[in-house]
């Protein structure tokens, strides 16, 4: 060993011992043919395309036989538990089987690793055939002729009546449509609180005004509760998705925010209204209703603080809801029924609609403008972008979870469900209205200098008007055009 | 270098071709395109607008680069001193007769370069949580719980938490390459010093730095390199924010979020660019004041 | 060595007077405290990610830093049955590409590293130079252009792709590394074999080699490493094809966008680094020997 070139010597041991050590370690869990763990995983993708059953329901009227490439974030993890994500790969899965002709190339990656590689492909001009647009980039990668205008073919999609349109908004560019909004529709903004927890405060429901909330805080406070509210704002996002953007609509309306969307030069991110939002927002955060630490945990941390009974209500979106609520359902049954949904108190100074939450499909299933050029494929894609986001996807997520998607599905029924799922759903989509999902318009640069401004400004080291003015900067700069 | 035999240049440089063509290849290629990117105005897909210096003007007023930039500056200086100097303590220790163990501590030490930053920053992580953290416990423990406080929120000192983990995490790196470098040195030369009566400070400074004078100035240009461009445990420590605010931005997370985040490759090229010219004068510089350092205390 | 150090030491402390030896016993524990301290932070990690991954997700989510209520195997019954993990063959894709790029790392670091330190020629300082901005390269913000360049040569997405650039960018370190500690060995070993006759290559490759081996080995744990968890180029430039994912990418299969389930990542990773780190902890003794019992004498 000492006089040989023991670099070499050392990597042979080490790949010998690595494919030793694989071995060795999939036998102590008694899997089955250890062995061949490795060629087991190796042929696994080849078997899943060749086992295919030949139970071809609509196949024939599709000519292409080929691939197809698919891009997407819904991993094995994220659909444990995400009612959108499992209807997502379950309509995948179907559409496969229907095909035995075409060869679904899926390549799937979480969420963060997804947008960073969506965007290099975008860059380099090599975008997958179908794929998850997300909502802020419909205008620039339209204008870079990256994505196929879909106008014409979503109008004779079979399933155009059922569609809920208003969803289409953040995928417009003027009056094209670039994608078929997928995945299920949920809130970013949700109150959830433990309805006991505010009896015991005094109040029957969750108040609809703050002052409520700093009473309610007292309560808690002398009584051992840490905090009225947990919110985590770790990312920097939260802030802007799960709270400003649904505050600033009770401020400033919807029409304020669709001229922005419209470039109409005459609402402004400095608008008086808009920077009462901010300034509320300050304050409420400096008002001790939050937890202290609400800029250096994330929401996964805040909604701990909830299971655990350390704050009596929660705010995040429809995602920490469905985790809250599986959390519970398997821990504390009697927390769990206590469960209650409630949108944002409204600020003393605002004006516009109480009773809204922002909602939306914040990706559609977009396709490359490079497969028009081959008809058959086209047709393909479209009978899958169609099929993923259709009836019978959102009759599955209806079903299974009391979620909605794109395509309205007439009279869920809903008495299979307990009376927890029914009250998000009726909270969702029947007793709350809407406004729009912020970062689901404009540009990312935009939210980018928003969101870094808003930690600042909720610690209390920005003035509301500097950030107005440093966003509106980043407005005109990058969606504007200088 | 060699004097007395001298081979020829063309075997010299057979050997070199194919590690250069590979390395350049991979190395100076994308950052060449990336300065032809960088003269245009360009949110990804086929179509740029040309801006000649546009970019670089903008540079020049972006006070969120600067910022990163001297917080860059913050944590090399943190890290040569914390990495580099507590990694060769360590293998003086290491190295002493009085330790016991030394297989144990060469092994453990390297450990922590082995895992991820994304783990290594969980764990900080925790460390600093205001709540659940473990300083925050031991300080209550310890009886002073005034001194709690959300560490990761407070903007003056996140720099300095930060850079923890960071120096803790590659001390056993740069442990691993002074001990091979302190290897080359001959055993008696530390026998005889010892014999003479020099102390332990004495032996480290007048004959184990100069001795290994070439492995500390390669890990200094590690250390300065590494830091210039850190970019993982920022990114894990502050869920990829720099925050809050942009307390704990630095240069590479700054050219990510521009790139990334915000989608403007033009602008991310010019940062890219940037970084690489910066780190390049701190670097050169950082090396001629070695130089002068080492020359002042007779080491040659 | 290990006798050598008892022989000194043994001397050391016959010549010392009582006071002495009482300092000397003070900086010994002092010495070791310290050591034990760090050594026992160092090791740590490890330890939490074991315990952690006997968690289950909302245990671990609930208390990150406690021991496991109850623990259980779960997490590695779902990690190794589950086929969507494909864990085995990323870890045969990350063996393959770690080893490959050891090899060729090693290789060139070793030649261009002595050439640089023993060679003169006009280029030489040049090059030293170019080797030392390969280093100060942002991967992070360079990935767009990286990709084009790569996806443009047809380089993306093949089973050799991640070599290419583990290989560049490991390059400096190991050249820096290797040229530096040349300068600590005698060129009259050099010119001893030039005198008999050997040629550069044969010089190069039987005399030289065995010399720089505890460079060449410190080179390799280091690199080991940085390939096996590398990240960045693997997402840009491998995620394509599933079948050439490595570890790292592999992992990412456990996160989902508002949730991960962190004990099954740390499962997953104790589960593909237990190779590496079983052989790092058998032949540490080796390794470190052939590190530290490599000088030379002249």
């Amino acid at each position: 060993m000492n006089k040989k070139l023991l670099a070499s010597v050392l990597s042979v041991a080490m790949a010998a011992s690595v494919l030793a050590g694989c071995g060795s370690g999939t036998a102590s869990t008694a899997a089955p043919a250890a062995d061949t763990a490795e060629e087991d995983a190796a042929d696994e993708t080849a078997d899943e395309e060749e086992t295919q059953t030949e139970e071809a329901e609509d196949a024939a009227a599709l000519a292409y036989a080929g691939e197809i490439n698919l891009m997407h974030y819904s991993t094995s993890e994220e659909s444990e538990g995400n009612g959108g994500s499992d209807g997502f790969r379950t309509m995948i899965a179907n559409w496969e089987e229907a095909h035995p002709d075409i060869t679904l190339n899926q390549n799937v990656l979480a969420n963060d690793e997804y947008k960073t590689q969506i965007a290099t492909m975008a860059a380099a001009d090599d975008l997958p055939d179908v794929f998850l647009l997300q909502g802020m980039n419909t205008k620039s990668w339209a204008a870079q002729g990256l994505v196929l205008d879909l106008t014409d073919i979503i109008k004779e999609s079979p399933y155009y009546a059922d569609y809920n349109t208003s969803y289409f908004t953040p995928f417009l560019d003027g009056d094209k449509i670039y994608a078929l909004p997928a995945l299920t529709g949920g809130t970013c903004t949700v109150v959830v609180y433990d309805k006991q927890m505010w009896a015991d405060a005094g109040f029957d429901s969750f108040p609809d005004n703050w002052e409520d909330v700093k009473k309610a805080n007292e309560y808690f406070e002398a009584n051992g509760i840490e905090d009225a509210i947990a919110f985590g704002n770790g990312g920097q996002w939260q802030a802007n998705s799960c709270f400003l953007s649904t505050l600033g609509n009770r401020y400033t309306g919807k029409e304020w925010f669709q001229k922005l969307i419209d470039k109409d030069t005459s609402a402004k991110f400095t608008d008086e209204s808009f920077v009462k939002a901010l300034q509320f927002t300050q304050d409420i955060f400096a008002s001790g209703v939050f937890n202290e630490d609400f800029n250096t945990i994330t929401n996964e941390d805040a909604r701990e603080y909830f299971i655990a009974g350390d704050a009596a209500a929660f705010i995040g979106g429809n995602w920490d809801e469905s985790y809250i609520a599986a959390t519970l359902l398997a821990d504390d049954e009697e927390k769990y029924n206590n469960l209650g949904f409630a949108v944002l108190p409204q600020p003393a100074d605002a004006t516009e609609d109480p009773l809204s939450q922002n909602i939306g499909l914040g990706y559609g299933l977009a396709i490359n403008t490079k497969v028009a050029e081959d008809p058959d494929k086209l047709a393909a894609c479209i009978d899958l972008i169609e099929y993923l986001t259709g009836p019978d996807f959102s009759d599955y997520v209806a079903k299974n979870y009391a979620l909605g998607g794109l395509t309205k599905v007439e009279d869920v029924d809903l008495s299979s469900f307990d009376s927890v799922v029914q009250s998000f759903y009726n909270w969702s989509y029947v007793d709350t209205t809407t406004c729009e999902i912020y970062d689901s318009y404009l540009d990312p640069a935009v939210w980018s200098v928003c969101n870094t401004d808003l930690q600042s400004l909720m610690n209390g080291d920005m003035s509301a008007a500097d950030v107005a003015a440093d966003v509106q900067k980043a407005y005109e700069e990058n969606y504007l055009g200088k | 270098m060699l004097k007395a035999i001298k081979p020829k240049m063309s075997v010299v440089w057979g050997f070199l071709a194919v590690p250069l063509i590979w390395y350049v290849f991979s190395v100076f290629v994308p950052l060449v395109v990336a300065l032809a990117y960088s003269f245009f105005q360009w949110k990804g897909g086929p179509k740029k607008t040309f801006i000649g210096i546009g970019n670089y003007v903008q540079l020049l007023h972006d006070g969120t680069f600067w910022e990163a930039f001297g917080h860059n500056i913050y944590i090399v200086i943190i890290c040569i001193v914390g990495q580099i100097g507590i990694a060769f303590i360590n293998v003086l220790m290491v190295n002493s007769r009085l330790c016991r163990l030394k297989g144990v501590h060469r092994t453990f030490g390297f450990f922590p370069s082995t895992i991820s930053a994304v783990y290594i920053g969980m764990i900080w992580k925790m460390v600093y949580d205001q709540k659940r953290g473990v300083l925050n416990w031991l300080l209550e423990a310890a009886g002073r719980p005034e001194l709690t406080q959300n560490w990761m929120n407070n903007k003056s000192i996140v720099l300095s938490l930060i850079s923890v983990p960071l120096v803790w995490q590659f001390i056993g790196y740069y442990m691993v390459i002074l001990l091979a470098a302190i290897a080359a040195v001959d055993n008696e030369i530390f026998e005889v010093a010892e014999l003479d009566g020099a102390n332990a400070w004495q032996r480290a400074v007048y004959i184990v730095l100069p001795l290994i004078r070439n492995s500390l100035l390669v890990c200094i240009t590690l250390c300065v390199s590494g830091n210039m461009k850190v970019f993982d445990h920022i990114y894990a420590m502050t869920k990829g924010s720099g925050g809050p605010g942009t307390s704990t931005m630095v240069m590479a997370l700054y050219g990510y979020i521009v790139s990334f985040k915000n989608q403007n490759l033009g602008y991310g090229a010019c940062v890219s660019v940037a970084i690489f010219v910066v780190s390049l004068a701190v670097i050169g510089g950082s090396q001629k004041l070695v130089n002068v350092i080492m020359k002042d205390k007779g080491v040659e | 060595m290990a006798k050598k150090d008892t022989f000194t030491a043994s001397k050391a402390v016959n010549a010392q007077t009582p006071t002495q030896r009482l300092g000397t016993a003070a900086l010994s524990v002092v010495i070791n405290a310290l050591l034990a301290l760090f050594s026992l932070s160092c090791i740590f990690p490890l330890v939490w990610m074991f315990y952690s991954s006997l968690k289950l997700k909302r245990q671990f989510n609930a208390d990150i830093m406690g021991l496991p209520a109850e623990p259980s195997w779960a997490n590695y019954i779902k990690v190794l049955s589950n086929k969507d993990y494909h864990i085995g063959a990323s870890l045969v894709n990350s063996t393959r590409t770690t080893l490959l790029s050891l090899f060729f790392i090693i290789l060139f670091g070793f030649i261009v590293g002595y050439i640089l330190a023993r060679i003169e020629f006009k280029m030489n300082r040049v090059l030293y130079v170019v080797f030392l901005m390969g280093m100060l390269i942002p991967v992070h913000s360079l990935l767009v252009p990286i990709y084009i360049v790569f996806n443009g040569f047809g380089l993306a997405n093949r089973w050799f792709t991640l070599v290419i650039p583990y290989v560049a960018f490991g390059l400096p370190i190991a050249v820096f590394l290797v040229e530096s500690y040349m300068k600590s060995i005698p060129v009259e070993l050099e010119e001893a074999a030039a005198i008999d006759g050997s040629s550069f290559s044969k010089t190069l490759f039987s005399i030289i080699l065995p010399v720089t081996r505890p460079m060449l080995i410190t080179i390799a744990i280091i690199q080991t490493f940085s390939c096996w968890n590398e990240f960045s180029f693997a997402l840009v430039l491998s995620s394509k094809n599933v079948a050439l994912q490595t570890v790292p990418l592999a992992m990412t299969n456990f996160k989902g966008q508002f949730a991960s389930d962190y004990p099954k990542i740390m499962t997953g990773m104790l589960i593909t680094m237990a190779p590496i780190v079983v052989l790092y902890f058998a032949f540490s003794r080796q390794i470190i020997r052939g590190m530290v019992a490599g000088a030379v004498k002249g």
